[in-house]
């Protein structure tokens, strides 16, 4: 049945609207692509520089660390030669970790609007933080390379972990994201805590240093960490004696735990967030 | 099928805090949904009891406040029930928060693929019904501009286009359309005629009469919470009125 207008197009009939819907599998795909598509776009349409930016905060950081421990310090026990690749290789997959978390405590917070007209399964919102973020850190990768090709660095058969790593981190950030997002909700001061707890967590994780250089009395500390075994991951491609698999195994189990946790934590604090927000 | 109930409500009831500051645990938020309401909950709808079928329209009367919209928000999934059960068989085209997706600095062009393919249109839909799309809301030649450079007006009226575009069964409508010039609106009003013609199922907030009567056969009387009255509209609105004056 179709009912015309000129001022409107043809409106459907019930039978027509059945075989345009799709798996719900297919329409959370559809729908986490288009957000993390506006994601980049809105920020790469809205600065001039764009893609730059999401590289100059890495090279910027970078910098000044190597300024302080090369030219300060005149160390070079801190990490391996050549340090700056050494150094991009940890704060690049840093960057993904530490704006994806700082970004999912404001994850429902800044789409209350839309959150409250889609029925999207809510674990969207805190994937495509993970995805948005996690294309910037694929993005930026040509910059270390450059900076491996530059200061010779050689890559060995370790990158072949490098995709476990990727893996790795985004079941890791999903977990915790999924955590943080739906808590800040109720509490708010938890926006502050996680970023004070990101500071801490950059120093206490073998980004700046390698696990070489943690004293013997607490390395077995360090391992409990996640991060150190997913970094030990990423650096292995340059520098294969910092691979430790006792920390990738702690890092997989715990970030497979974390997102246990957390999709218990997001399922059961659903039907409250959704009222508060 | 022709007979089956699209939206099945049983029993349903949702509660909210009276007060939003008031102290939280973290008991409090992994307690079962079972649990005993607290003194400072109060319960926005309860025991709420009905079923609609393909191609009904219903108007839902109350004053403010007594649970309409929330009523209109559980059968969209956007809020969960706390009790009882709110099962909704077909898609759903919420005219509720119409503007929720759109964003400041994407173009309207952009706007529009986001929004459709959030409500679950793929690119091939979207590009075949944009035309129209972008003709309802009679804002052709600002396709290219930031949506945050547009008038409120324009802002509403590309939202409602796109969403009226839906392909979807079941429309929710809650009082979106009081904004908006008085040509629009009846064009708006036009277009949900068309879709109920078109065998959707409409579920219509309101406070205006007029409109009631115009849209919908069946209403739904809420007071207090509780479904007071289910029944013919010019039932409900008779009841309405002689409870409230008008």
């Amino acid at each position: 049945m179709h009912v015309r207008s000129h001022t409107i197009g043809p409106v459907t009939s019930y039978a027509e609207v059945r075989p345009t819907q799709r798996t719900p599998f297919a329409r959370y795909r559809h729908s986490l692509w288009l957000l993390t598509k506006r994601d980049l776009r809105v920020r790469y349409s809205t600065n001039a520089l764009g893609y730059f930016w999401s590289i100059l905060d890495p090279l910027l950081m970078a910098a000044i660390y190597y300024f302080v421990f090369v030219f300060i310090f005149h160390r070079g026990s801190v990490g391996e030669q050549p340090y700056i690749v050494f150094l991009l290789s940890a704060l690049l997959p840093w960057m993904w970790f530490n704006g994806t978390i700082s970004d999912c405590t404001r994850a429902y917070m800044r789409e209350a609007k839309l959150i409250r007209s889609t029925t999207i399964p809510r674990t969207i919102w805190v994937n495509r933080i993970v995805l948005s973020k996690g294309i910037e850190f694929v993005a930026a990768l040509p910059v270390l390379a450059i900076f491996a090709i530059v200061f010779g660095a050689r890559v060995n058969i370790d990158a072949i972990y490098f995709p476990l790593a990727i893996v790795l981190q985004a079941i890791l950030s999903v977990g915790v994201g999924m955590i943080v997002a739906p808590l800040v909700v109720f509490f708010r001061d938890l926006e502050r805590a996680v970023k004070l707890i990101l500071r801490m967590l950059f120093y206490a994780s073998p980004i700046i240093y390698g696990i070489e250089a943690v004293p013997e009395s607490v390395r077995h500390l360090t391992i409990f960490n996640p991060l150190t075994g997913i970094l030990s991951l990423y650096r292995a491609a340059f520098f294969p004696g910092e691979l430790d698999w006792k920390a990738v195994i702690v890092a997989a189990i715990s970030s497979v735990i974390l997102l246990a946790i957390g999709m218990w934590v997001f399922a059961r604090t659903q039907r409250a967030v959704l009222k508060e927000i | 099928m022709a007979d089956a109930a699209v939206i099945d409500v049983v029993d349903a009831g949702i509660r909210f805090k009276r007060n939003r500051r008031a102290r939280r645990s973290f008991k409090d938020l992994f307690s079962s949904r079972r649990r005993r309401s607290r003194p400072d909950e109060f319960w926005a709808l309860r025991h709420v009891d009905f079923s609609v079928e393909r191609g009904e329209a219903i108007g839902v009367v109350g004053r403010n406040g007594q649970g309409k919209s929330t009523l209109l928000k559980l059968v969209a999934g956007v809020v969960i029930s706390d009790e009882g059960k709110v099962n909704v068989h077909d898609g759903v085209a919420p005219l509720i928060e119409i503007t929720g997706g759109f964003v400041d600095d994407l173009t309207v062009r952009d706007n529009v693929y986001l929004t459709a393919g959030l409500h679950g249109m793929s690119r091939r839909q979207i590009d075949d019904r944009f035309d129209e799309i972008i003709e309802f809301a009679e804002i052709g030649e600002f396709l290219d501009t930031p949506y945050k450079h547009l008038s409120s007006g324009m802002k509403v009226r590309i939202a409602f286009s796109v969403i009226a575009r839906l392909e979807e069964p079941i429309i929710l409508v809650d009082e979106v359309l009081a904004v908006g010039d008085k040509g629009f609106r009846e064009k708006c009003y036009r277009r949900i005629e068309e879709l109920l013609a078109g065998g959707r199922t409409l579920f219509f907030v309101s406070h205006n009469e007029k409109d009631l009567r115009r849209f919908c056969k069946r209403g739904l009387y809420l007071d207090k919470g509780e479904l007071v009255l289910d029944g013919p509209i010019d039932e409900i609105l008779t009841r309405y009125n002689a409870d409230y004056g008008s």
